[in-house]
């Protein structure tokens, strides 16, 4: 099943975008690694989907966002931690980040607003303003990555 | 000065008005509506035109503000109890409309009661140089008084001719005092006012005098008027204004910096708000908290979402078993409850037999007896669901029919657990096809099943 017949109605827009970014991630996934079904392949395997998704979105989104960088910033140093070993430096590098960012809590109306900074990535270091900003750009992008996975899934099992 | 304190709240109002006004360039359009609103019925209107087509926009705030009160008393109240209920915005627009009609009106109001308005104007110009005086600062009342003194006798010259009426004398002192500059202008005012008050008598000697000067004066008075109330513009913020504060602010709202930057972070928040709502459904509720709750919950069930689809992308169903955990500790609210259980136990399926399933059954059954909400915990933990019989065989004849999306629709409706995406689904629903029939069997005699969904 080709995706041809399913031409968008507004090629430049997010969704596509990352519809787009999503599949060569995946078909470059496909072909790096064997089919496994054993449980912790699956697991590993879950983990690069949800990566893959991840960091396409971000990438679409690009370095406009707060939350798109911290992101990206994340998943690079994941990469980063893997491939180097870095572990203790780096676990050194996130207490210090927590402890210097800082929680700008300031109206106490807004005490769930820890909760919400935990959510989105990044957003332990904006105010509420920001937060709030940020918090509806990013339903925006989950919704479309929800989407076109369900979109996706859905072509290639009927 | 019973009669007046009414007044110089108006002009206190106004006047203060003419601060706030001052930053806002709505006012640049009423000069081409002024004029194209204008009706010329006579040559005192042509004289009017002239005057105010040589202005400049930005004398606008001023002039029509300074003038209202003069032009007729209601009009200063209206103005007042308008200022105080609108937005700045609105405010002016509105106020620019009303402007438009008052100074129509003023024109006319004016030469219905003359006498009475004359009067009325002329204290109301001497509380004005009163009060500048007072304040200390000569230049910028005048300026004041002159924008104001000077609409005036456009307003009122309208309405009547330039000889033989009371409103002359003024006109032609102060047409005069943004020649005279300064403290000059304003005794020349004084002496006017003084002159006038006297009587009638003297009017008409006066008007002929200063119509001459009137008539020359037209032009240097649209310059000195360009000039002055441009800099009573910039200077009314400083010199009157010195004395009392800054800007005066709306009901009901303070005006120190603090309190206006909470004021603006708090309308930020509130239009973020308001677009969060937007996107969130179940928008419905006014409550900030709430809100807050709400988005908080949505944000963690597309988190969810986006996890489990990209796990049924690859097939893995047996990989959502570390989701378990968050499942059961989570509330959010919405479908995928269970579901990490139902497709954990998608791996067992592929293996499992009757066995299990009529163990589990029986387990469940004894539970059902001591309590259902364990029973039901149970079923969650290991991934299943009560559903009705029928329901049951509908969905396991629809299965073996086609493994399609479809059948997962039905799921969704099961005790209110939703569908995840369709790999996972159609591997159990070819389970449970085979299997239906069997517990459909065997638990004919209970009024719901346990069945794998």
């Amino acid at each position: 099943m080709t995706l041809h017949q399913h031409l968008p109605s507004n090629p430049r827009s997010i969704k596509t975008r990352f519809a787009i970014r999503f599949l060569q991630t995946l078909k470059r996934l496909n072909k790096n690694r064997p089919i496994s079904s054993s449980l912790r392949e699956i697991h590993g395997r879950y983990r690069i989907v949800k990566l893959a998704a991840d960091a396409s979105m971000a990438s679409v989104v690009g370095s406009r966002r707060v939350w798109s960088r911290a992101l990206l910033w994340k998943i690079r140093n994941r990469a980063l931690r893997c491939n180097s070993m870095k572990r203790k430096r780096i676990h050194a590098l996130r207490v210090r980040r927590r402890g210097g960012g800082g929680h700008p809590t300031r109206e106490s109306g807004f005490g769930q607003a820890n909760d919400l900074r935990k959510l989105v990535p990044g957003g332990e270091v904006m105010d509420i303003c920001s937060l709030l900003d940020e918090t509806a750009d990013y339903i925006k992008c989950l919704t479309t990555q929800v989407q076109v996975m369900r979109n996706i899934a859905d072509l290639y099992t009927s | 000065m019973q009669p007046c304190s009414r007044e110089m709240q108006a002009l206190n109002s106004l006047l203060n008005q003419q601060d706030l006004q001052n930053g806002q360039q709505q006012i640049s359009n009423t000069h081409q509506i002024h004029q194209s609103h204008f009706d010329p019925t006579s040559s005192h209107d042509d004289f009017l035109d002239q005057m105010l087509s040589s202005l400049p926009p930005s004398s606008w705030p001023d002039l029509p503000f300074a003038s209202n009160p003069i032009g007729s008393l209601a009009a200063g109240h209206k103005l007042q109890d308008l200022s105080d209920q609108f937005d700045d915005q609105s405010q002016s627009a509105l106020l620019v409309s009303k402007l438009r009609q008052h100074q129509i009106s003023g024109g006319g109001a004016v030469a219905g009661n003359s006498p009475a308005a004359a009067k009325a104007f002329l204290l109301q110009q001497q509380l004005l140089l009163s009060r500048g005086l007072s304040a200390g600062g000569l230049r910028s009342p005048t300026g004041a008084g002159d924008s104001g003194i000077l609409q005036m006798p456009l307003s009122l010259g309208t309405g009547e001719g330039f000889d033989g009426s009371q409103n002359n004398v003024v006109d032609g002192s102060s047409f005069k005092s943004p020649n005279l500059g300064g403290e000059g202008s304003v005794e020349a005012l004084y002496n006017g006012f003084s002159g006038s008050l006297h009587g009638t008598g003297q009017a008409s000697s006066q008007a002929q005098h200063f119509h001459h000067p009137q008539v020359q004066n037209f032009g240097a008075p649209a310059t000195a008027m360009n000039q002055a109330p441009p800099a009573s513009g910039s200077a009314e913020g400083g010199a009157p204004s010195q004395p009392r504060q800054r800007v005066r602010a709306r009901r009901g709202q303070a005006t120190d910096p603090h309190s206006i930057a909470e004021r603006l972070r708090r309308e930020r928040i509130a239009e973020r708000m308001k677009a969060l709502q937007e996107l969130v459904p179940n928008a419905n509720k006014t409550d900030k908290a709430s809100m807050l709750d709400e988005i908080i919950d949505y944000v963690k069930f597309l988190q969810l979402q986006v996890k489990v689809l990209s796990m049924s992308r690859l097939g893995g169903a047996a990989a959502v078993a570390p989701l378990v955990a968050d499942m059961s500790s989570e509330g959010s609210g919405d479908c995928l409850q269970g579901n990490g259980g139902r497709s954990c136990n998608a791996a067992q399926t592929a293996s499992s037999s009757n066995d299990t399933m009529t163990v589990t059954e029986h387990q469940v059954a004894k539970l059902m007896e001591e309590d259902m909400g364990s029973a039901m915990q149970y079923l969650q933990g290991k991934g299943l669901c009560l559903m009705p019989i029928s329901l049951a065989t509908a969905i396991s004849t629809a299965t073996c029919h086609s493994r399609n999306t479809i059948a997962t629709n039905p799921l969704l409706g099961s005790n209110g657990e939703g569908g995840p995406s369709s790999p996972s689904m159609s591997v159990l629903t070819v389970q449970s096809a085979t299997m239906g029939n069997g517990s459909g069997d065997a638990s004919v005699k209970d009024a719901t099943s346990v069945s794998k969904p």
